[in-house]
């Protein structure tokens, strides 16, 4: 995979956020993840393995502690996939 | 201490490392034993160990996609075990002290595990965090863990340690003295003491039955206790047998999965595959596929994991899988529903699923782990009583017309050998056969308390040793059938809430005082429950209001890792009893009406 920028992968989760929302929200970088899109613990899972998946990484669990927002998530996952080149 | 730390930092020895990279593939441990089997007839946990590493059997850990990761025989745990309690006697701490463990699907969690028994300390299991944002109330949680139990020690691994740092800096406990990865503690030299054998009525472990920030409860686990239930385990419930292997996705924090399937395998020395419960979550068909491959007869799961297996499974999946070898489908830890049962019956017959593998048991914490089974090879049996007859004379008559309404209620079984089951009414008198009231349990596995917390104890074990389980139920032909539990627990996708612990963290907002805070559940007609929180506010601003409500779902979220339903209503709204204190069952009664879900309130009613 080329290189990505945080940017990119913020833009690709908002993407793929859209079908946790509800009523045609409009999500972006700084959508709260957990008051915004309500995501409970089954999305969670779901979410995991579609960015594992997708992006062929492992996220640790003790790093989405520090999760609330569509762009912390974006972090969190370019800072995998930095370290795992 | 930290000085013999640092000067310590010696090259490890090098023989555990080069068992476990070296160059040939692992080998899981075999299924079959050279060793005649012992069900559970021993008199402590370390008698236990040091017969089954006479023979070839042990744990396996496999990884996300189902490699083999990390062998543990029993052999190589009783070395291991006996090395690390070594390293924890430099500490010179006295005997019964604590020592925490965050307890990551891992061998080391149990090579420590087992090491504080030959040191004679009293380990416990710390939950790993789960939830996105949860980052302050994790330690927190922790925190109130470590004072609770006045731990001496805390060990985590890598990943988690830093939690623990951050949890035990403002530690107000006297006796604690370390902190740190088993990597470090690896690092420190072995101290040779001679340790007196356990006995049985000595505490063998604590087990953390709620994350509460507040007033977390240690149930104290003695010996005697634990080898009682793990016999009944055996012998009564799973009646171990010839070519028996588990496979386990359950978390070792939680008593089912340390209890049920990491130590009750090791005394009837049978061979465990493990799934981190985090890899299990996001894939759960890898579990299947292990039971599958290993022919695996025994695994346990709560009715949410199989509930993820059914949504993960594709027509491809089940092709591929056999599990014809399942012959104890053990499920427990929360109301089982029987169309669950059912679906998953019918979703994996085609990969050979025999329902009548199922067991649905009944347990809880403070009775070690379990309470009752129902026959093995006797699949899950339910019956339908009337609705009606159920909410207003808390009767149970099995529906005989069609047409009435019913709830279907699961077997779960009679008591294990030296346990006995009783249900009372309110007034605290014996009920007879399909009255509904509360069940409680007596006998050999009960705990002894909570941990240093005579207060809490006295609340459940009452007079005769009887154990209040808080869950409500009745008896028919011996047979114990559970109807839901009361109002101060909500169970969310397999998960413990108290209802306490979201009112706490409620009152903990600058806006909220105490006591206008009222937390229940409520469940709809699939039997999913959702956790509501009614809070009297003095806000006038829709935008405060607003602010609040986000709030509250933020932290309720970060604690629990549970969506909510948060009302604010007027003061005084919220019912109270004659001593002030708020009716959580008025409450949530309160909230249906005003919501109109009244259908709801009749279908949950008998909850």
């Amino acid at each position: 995979m080329p290189e990505i920028t945080q940017a990119q992968i913020a833009e690709m989760l908002c993407e793929q956020l859209a079908s946790f929302a509800e009523n045609e929200m409009v999500i972006s970088a700084e959508t709260n993840l957990i008051t915004q899109l309500a995501i409970d613990s089954v999305k969670l899972l779901n979410l995991v393995m579609e960015i594992e998946d997708y992006f062929d990484i492992s996220v640790p669990l003790n790093t989405l502690v520090d999760v609330l927002t569509v762009q912390d998530l974006a972090n969190l996952i370019y800072k995998i996939k930095s370290a795992s080149k | 201490m930290s000085s013999t730390i640092t000067k310590l930092v010696t090259p490890l020895k090098e023989e555990a490392d080069s068992l476990l990279s070296a160059s040939k593939p692992l080998t899981a441990t075999p299924t079959t034993n050279r060793l005649i089997r012992r069900k559970a007839d021993f008199s402590t946990l370390i008698e236990a160990l040091e017969y089954a590493a006479q023979g070839e059997t042990g744990y396996n850990f496999y990884d996300s996609k189902g490699n083999l990761k990390s062998v543990i025989p029993y052999k190589f745990l009783r070395e291991r075990a006996l090395t690390v309690a070594k390293k924890l006697a430099g500490f010179g701490l006295p005997r019964h002290s604590r020592v925490a463990l965050i307890a990551d699907t891992t061998p080391a969690f149990v090579e420590l595990f087992f090491a504080c028994r030959y040191a004679g300390l009293v380990p416990f299991a710390m939950p790993v965090p789960v939830n996105l944002g949860s980052h302050a109330i994790y330690v927190q949680q922790l925190r109130g863990m470590l004072e609770s139990s006045q731990a001496s020690l805390a060990l985590a691994e890598l990943d988690f340690v830093g939690f623990l740092e951050e949890a035990t800096a403002g530690l107000r406990n006297a006796e604690f003295k370390w902190c740190g990865t088993p990597q470090q503690l690896e690092q420190l030299p072995e101290i040779d003491v001679e340790q007196s054998a356990n006995t049985p009525n000595e505490t063998a472990y604590l087990q953390f039955t709620s994350g509460s920030t507040r007033l977390p409860r240690g149930v104290v686990i003695t010996e005697r206790a634990l080898m009682s239930n793990l016999r009944g385990i055996v012998c009564d419930g799973l009646d171990i047998r010839e070519g028996d292997r588990c496979a386990s996705w359950l978390p070792f924090y939680h008593d089912m999965g340390l209890v049920g399937l990491v130590m009750a395998p090791l005394a009837a020395q049978l061979s465990v595959d493990y799934l981190a419960t985090r890899d299990f979550a996001i894939r759960p068909l890898q579990w299947l596929r292990l039971i599958s491959r290993n022919r695996c007869t025994i695994a346990f799961s709560q009715p949410f994991g199989l509930k993820l297996c059914m949504m993960r499974a594709r027509e491809s999946d089940l092709q591929e899988l056999d599990l014809s070898c399942w012959r104890a489908a053990g499920v427990g830890a929360e109301m089982i529903r029987i169309d669950v049962l059912k679906n998953f019956a019918a979703k994996f017959a085609s990969a050979g699923f025999n329902e009548s593998a199922f067991l649905p048991c009944y347990g809880l914490a403070e009775s070690t782990l379990a309470v009752s089974f129902p026959g093995v090879g006797q699949g899950a049996r339910s019956l339908c009583v009337d609705t009606k007859t159920l909410i207003e004379r808390k009767v149970a008559v099995q529906v005989q017309a069609d047409g009435r309404k019913f709830n279907e209620f699961v077997n779960c079984g009679r008591p294990l050998a030296e346990h006995k089951i009783k249900i009372i009414g309110e007034n605290g008198d014996e009920l007879p056969p399909m009255m509904v009231g509360s069940i409680l349990v007596k006998g050999s596995s009960v705990m002894t308390g909570y941990f240093n917390n005579s207060v809490e104890t006295a609340k459940v074990v009452k007079a005769g040793g009887w154990l209040d389980t808080g869950d409500i139920g009745f008896l028919h032909e011996g047979d114990l059938y559970v109807t839901g539990r009361r109002t101060d627990v909500i169970i969310v996708n397999g998960r413990n809430i108290r209802a306490q612990d979201v009112e706490e963290l409620a009152e903990q907002q600058p806006e909220v005082r105490t006591r206008e805070a009222s937390a229940f559940g409520i469940s709809d007609e699939n039997g999913s429950t959702s956790v509501v929180l009614v809070v009297e506010s003095r806000l006038s601003s829709a935008d405060d209001r607003q602010l609040l409500i986000n709030r509250l779902q933020q932290v309720i979220y970060m604690a629990f890792g549970v969506n909510c339903l948060v009302e604010l209503v007027h003061p005084h709204t919220l019912p109270r009893t004659s001593s002030g204190k708020l009716s959580r069952f008025a409450a949530r009664q309160g909230f249906l009406q005003r919501n109109n879900f009244e259908k709801l309130s009749s279908k949950t009613a008998v909850q």
